[in-house]
């Protein structure tokens, strides 16, 4: 079932699939776009500026993002971190009056090409929010199938599919008894993992992530960063969070923006121990914040 | 911006001021060590296998201290470094403790009217003064983060080192008197102790460069002593 469009409405699921005309046609599938399957899967992001009407939030960013492995995106709030994810998958250019400039490339496949199915990108490249958003009216089951419906995929399987997409994030065991019930009654962390098996339900490459646990307890937030471990065998995972262990706990590589321009990008272990640049030095320190 | 953490800092501030202190407490300890050898003085030498209690004490304070540090505050960057480097310190500073206390132990043993080599005095009491003057400048290195005054540490403990291998070929051929000789030995075994204090100061030293640097490297490779391995 998709849910009506004044249900989800302002929701980011909305937002990545794209209008209705959109979500009809069925979505190319990774060769369409250019992007081998089965490999991992590298984002380079260079020159990237991303702007609020006049404000210029993202300042000429350069980044290559390794296949298979997390990337964490640190910085004080208002750095532009979560803009600069945001432009990945292009769902910044759903904010009215926002806008981006430059380039990012999921291999060698230009996300911002001039015929590009901003469906497909977003598909390709998934999305997990920091407030666990399942659609409230739905069952479990049907909020990880609505992925996989939003995006205009035909699944020959679909039990199947969201069958293996429960697993994945460790959730088959706490709700394969009740997948007809709503998803909404899970709790906080559950929820977050459900959300997470409808972004891996797709199969994208890339599984973009913003903050994902800042409104779990400890626990829920173990699970995740378990999960995200798991995950990245499979998929390249960046990661936005407020949380500097949980970068160090869970990243191999980390970033430190500030005022809209990358700082630093030095191995999670450099940074958090021997940081490069004074300004990455003092904010990892609690010197400023 | 503004700064935060203030209370983190100020315990940091504190668990390096217990470390610094600790350096007195041995140099204290040391001196003491020294001049019961010196004087035979048995009793000066009882204090100072006594007082280790403290050191030992500071060493639980710090280790204590450092466990809370890093449950509670999960340090970072060069405040990680600082605590990284405190830890290995303090250690140290035991150990030094504990070389004082062996110094000081082979006093009675050493016998009270027994013949002794001006030699091997003369010596010792070079190597004492070494040994004072490394953990001294171990301790400033440390306080001022000044990489250099910790690589010339190397250079002083060259001088420990080789006064060490004189004394154990003097008392090899100090006669063949054999209570010139059992006190001949027990001053090896002194001098033993002075050079592993010597050694003691490179570590710090050591962790002084890799607080400021972020880099380890051995100073000084016990494996290859006549090889100075390049510093950060």
């Amino acid at each position: 079932m998709i849910p009506p469009e004044s249900e989800t409405k302002g929701t980011s699921e909305m937002s990545a699939a794209g209008s209705p005309s959109e979500r009809a046609q069925e979505a190319p599938d990774l060769s369409a776009l250019g992007v081998k399957e089965g490999a991992g899967h590298q984002v380079q992001v260079s020159g990237l500026h991303a702007y609020y009407g006049q404000v210029h939030a993202v300042k000429g960013i350069d980044i290559d993002f390794p296949a298979n492995e997390v990337t964490a995106i640190i910085g004080p709030s208002g750095c532009g971190k979560s803009t600069m994810i945001r432009c990945i998958n292009r769902m910044h250019e759903e904010i009215p009056g926002a806008r981006a400039e430059g380039s990012v490339t999921l291999d060698q496949f230009d996300v911002y090409g001039a015929d590009v199915d901003v469906t497909s990108v977003r598909r390709v490249i998934g999305m997990v929010f920091q407030k666990p958003n399942p659609f409230p009216t739905m069952s479990i089951f049907d909020n990880v199938a609505a992925g996989l419906r939003l995006t205009g995929l035909k699944s020959d399987n679909l039990r199947e599919t969201v069958h293996k997409a429960l697993r994945a994030v460790g959730l088959w065991g706490e709700v394969k008894s009740r997948l007809n019930e709503p998803g909404i009654g899970l709790s906080g962390g559950q929820q977050q993992r459900l959300c997470i098996a409808r972004t891996v339900a797709v199969e994208p490459e890339v599984i973009l992530m913003d903050e994902p646990c800042s409104a779990l307890d400890p626990i829920a937030t173990l699970r995740v960063e378990e999960l995200i471990d798991e995950l990245k065998e499979r998929y390249t995972i960046v990661i936005v969070t407020h949380n500097m262990q949980q970068a160090a706990r869970v990243a191999n590589s980390t970033v430190f923006m500030l005022d809209g321009e990358l700082i630093e990008h030095s191995p999670t272990h450099d940074l958090f121990t021997v940081p490069k640049d004074e300004r990455t030095e003092r904010y990892v320190t609690g010197k400023f914040g | 911006m503004q700064e935060t953490r203030h209370q983190f800092r100020e315990e940091l501030k504190g668990l390096e001021q217990q470390v610094l202190g600790g350096l007195d407490i041995v140099i204290q300890q040391l001196d003491r060590a020294l001049e019961s050898v010196s004087y035979q003085d048995v009793e000066l030498a009882s204090m100072v296998v006594a007082d280790d209690d403290r050191i030992d004490g500071r060493y639980l304070e710090v280790h204590q201290g450092i466990l809370s540090l890093l449950a509670r505050q999960a340090p970072v960057a060069g405040d990680l470094r600082i605590v990284a480097a405190l830890l290995h310190v303090i250690r140290c500073i035991e150990r030094m403790g504990d070389q004082c206390v062996n110094i000081a132990k082979l006093v009675p043993l050493s016998g009270y009217e027994s013949p002794k080599d001006k030699d091997i005095l003369d010596a010792l009491e070079k190597m004492g003064q070494y040994a004072r003057s490394q953990v001294s400048q171990s301790k400033e290195a440390l306080g001022s983060r000044n990489v250099e005054l910790a690589q010339d540490l190397v250079h002083q403990d060259a001088e420990i080192n080789s006064l060490n291998r004189f004394i154990f070929r003097r008392a090899v051929e100090v006669g063949d008197d054999p209570d010139v000789r059992e006190w001949a030995m027990f001053m090896v075994l002194v001098a033993r102790c002075l050079e592993r204090i010597g050694d003691n100061t490179v570590d710090i030293a050591e962790q002084v460069v890799f607080v400021v640097t972020g880099l380890f490297r051995e100073m000084a490779d016990a494996s290859t002593p006549n090889q100075r391995t390049p510093t950060a």
